[in-house]
């Protein structure tokens, strides 16, 4: 039998499956529009069923980010490069950072997040929203646990950095948290 | 709470996936496993689509397949081929108009006018492409049809689109019902 397709193999991978699709999902749903999350979703998941063997045990659901982190990257630059009608969509229908949501009233986190370097975001929302450990986003990033965490910890510098701006310039505080005591 | 843990919440209170509603994986994790080695973009459920591969129909296009001898016959007599089927190994991608104008040597729509054991004749309406003619035949294998779109078999009296490749019926998405979703609008791009 051939032992790429197992049985064992199949009854692993579903298992395993649901919480990286639901994962995934959510993962790609705060970084592009629906119809791209859908394919690049899909995509992921094909890979990780064709890489299975490759995944680590005790980390998963990380490892399928970096996948669909690299998914979606491929879908992003094979859309520039075609400069299709959905490059357009892509720009108009794309959630800006944080600010996507339509019920957000923070917008000073917002403009934060915005003014942040797009690593510095992109590492402190694989902190935030996957609620992913240092060691977590280093698999991520396929970088050390060390350089994750040290990175990390300067983003949320930044972000405080930022946000101190924020409050300040706007000249009122909608809530007290995420302020220095 | 620290300061970490007060940035981290209010980051969590802006996640844009809070609400995602849940999806039914099943369908997805299937597709996922069935679609081995093939290209990786699919959004027909591919068990249908390997069903659907064991094949019925081929479709008589009179012109194409006609006896030399008939050379005078009319429009009104097509004859009907059947093929063989070329087994569940084959795979569908998604059914596009670039595909279908470039497979398709004869496309029309018509209805069913008759089900003559497992001959289907159809009242051509319309002749996308290919020669015209007036009927059709097709030959439908048994209960298995499952390749074509919508009720997955000719019944008499509905609407069909059809196109066919030197004397067969195009399957995997291409042909079915004239009412299933988006056939009629992916005709109207190829043609």
């Amino acid at each position: 039998m051939d032992p790429v397709n197992s049985d064992d193999r199949r009854l692993r991978f579903e298992a395993a499956a649901p919480a990286v699709i639901d994962a995934v999902r959510r993962f790609l749903a705060r970084r592009t529009d629906p119809a791209t999350a859908d394919d690049v979703l899909q995509e992921t998941l094909l890979v990780c069923w064709r890489r299975f063997d490759e995944m680590p045990a005790e980390a998963v659901v990380p490892w399928a980010y970096g996948v669909a982190r690299n998914c979606l990257a491929n879908a992003e630059r094979s859309r520039r490069r075609q400069g299709r009608l959905l490059a357009r969509i892509w720009r108009l229908d794309r959630p800006a950072a944080v600010s996507a949501a339509p019920d957000l009233p923070d917008h000073d986190l917002t403009t934060a997040m915005g003014s942040l370097r797009a690593e510095d975001a992109e590492l402190l929302r694989l902190w935030a929203w996957e609620e992913l450990s240092p060691s977590e986003i280093a698999v991520v990033l396929g970088v050390s646990a060390n350089a994750a965490s040290i990175r990390l910890h300067r983003a949320r510098q930044r972000l405080r950095d930022e946000l101190r701006k924020a409050g300040a310039t706007a000249g009122h505080e909608e809530s007290t948290e995420g302020s220095r005591p | 709470m620290t300061d970490d843990d007060d940035l981290r919440a209010r980051l969590r209170r802006a996640d844009p996936a809070a609400d995602l509603p849940t999806l039914d994986t099943s369908r997805l994790l299937e597709s996922t496993m069935t679609a081995t080695t093939t290209t990786p973009r699919r959004t027909i459920p591919l068990l249908t689509l390997a069903a659907a591969l064991v094949l019925i129909a081929a479709l008589g296009s009179w012109w194409v397949l006609r006896p030399a001898d008939e050379a005078g016959a009319p429009t009104a007599a097509p004859t009907v081929t059947d093929l063989t089927a070329p087994g569940i190994a084959a795979k569908c991608v998604e059914p596009s108009a670039g595909q279908l104008r470039e497979a398709a040597d004869f496309a029309f729509a018509g209805t069913v006018t008759g089900i003559d054991g497992t001959t289907v004749t159809l009242r051509v309406t319309k002749v996308y492409r290919g020669a015209g003619a007036d009927q059709v035949r097709v030959a439908q294998a048994g209960d298995v049809s499952e390749t074509m779109l919508g009720s997955g078999r000719f019944e008499i009296g509905r609407d069909y689109l059809v196109a066919a490749s030197q004397g067969s019926v195009l399957i995997c998405g291409y042909s079915g019902e004239a009412a299933s979703p988006g056939l009629e609008e992916l005709y109207l791009s190829a043609f």
